[in-house]
């Protein structure tokens, strides 16, 4: 028994990507748009649990806060808007989805060339290391929002203000776009 | 510590189910999700080569990437809300005005 629970610790990531890629899989395929925002919520919250297991506690944090607090609740806003007075979708896929899948299972089996090189490759890809004059005092394991914080408002302070102004331009544009003609 | 390809396959699975999503689904909210899904897939690959490489500018990078990632719902819902208004409908394919 406590193997095996030894093991889901160890095999935490691949746990949680599965089932995030299970509830993306949900999303491409469902035919009504709540359970497709609904499977949207699970595959965030896995993908929250992937950072958890990466190491970036405050990101899963920030990402359950983000998506399943903010972005889910304003999708279920607007499906409970748009869809309720709809019939149910006719056609669920587009006319040309044949092609679409040809060409991107090309673009996976592509890709899985390369990875194939990648993974069984006689020269695997070694750890990147920082410089030690770098590295110190950004030990992201132990404290990591504030690491996170120090590498944000150090190194990406410029990226971050523009944040704040591409947010307060898609606050007011969202307000502008979805108000009524007649004010 | 998690091996790097994990992640990168998972990343990688994630991505292209978003890239299908987007190109075969008829309804403009599901092709929105689908966009998330693949930022989301890029954010985790971010993550992961900061746990790789020990530094930390990848997360800080995933955080301004999440901010993104909420204006352009924001923008993208309010587009989906004013076509309802005025086309009655969010089926991608029967906004055709500009096909020639």
């Amino acid at each position: 028994m406590e193997h095996f629970i030894e093991t889901i610790g160890r095999n935490m990531f691949a746990i949680f990507g599965v089932m995030a890629l299970g509830g993306a899989a949900v999303v491409v395929a469902s035919r009504s748009a709540v359970h497709s925002v609904l499977a949207f919520l699970f595959a965030m919250l896995c993908i929250a649990g992937c950072f958890l297991s990466l190491e970036a506690e405050f990101l899963g944090m920030a990402q359950i806060l983000v998506y399943a607090g903010g972005i889910v609740v304003l999708f279920l806003f607007v499906v409970m808007l748009v869809e309720v007075t709809k019939a149910k979708e006719k056609e669920v896929f587009q006319l040309q989805s044949r092609y679409a899948i040809g060409a991107v299972l090309l673009g996976v089996a592509a890709f899985a060339a390369v990875f194939r090189k990648v993974i069984f490759g006689v020269a695997s890809p070694q750890a990147l290391k920082l410089p030690e004059n770098l590295a110190q005092g950004l030990n992201v394991a132990q404290q990591n929002a504030q690491a996170v914080s120090r590498g944000l408002f150090a190194g990406y302070l410029l990226p971050f203000e523009i944040l704040s102004v591409v947010l307060l331009v898609a606050l007011v544009g969202a307000v502008v776009l979805a108000k009524t003609e007649r004010v | 510590m998690v091996n790097l390809n994990a992640v990168l396959l998972i990343s990688f699975a994630l991505f292209s189910i978003g890239i299908v999503g987007v190109l075969i689904r008829r309804n403009a909210l599901v092709i929105l999700m689908c966009v998330e899904l693949m930022l989301n897939a890029a954010n985790l690959n971010f993550i992961a080569f900061a746990r790789h490489s020990g530094s930390v500018s990848g997360q800080a990078f995933a955080l301004l990437v999440m901010g993104f990632a909420a204006a352009e719902v924001a923008v993208g819902l309010a587009l989906v809300v004013a076509l309802y208004r005025k086309r009655d409908t969010v089926q991608v394919d029967d906004i055709n005005l500009l096909k020639g």
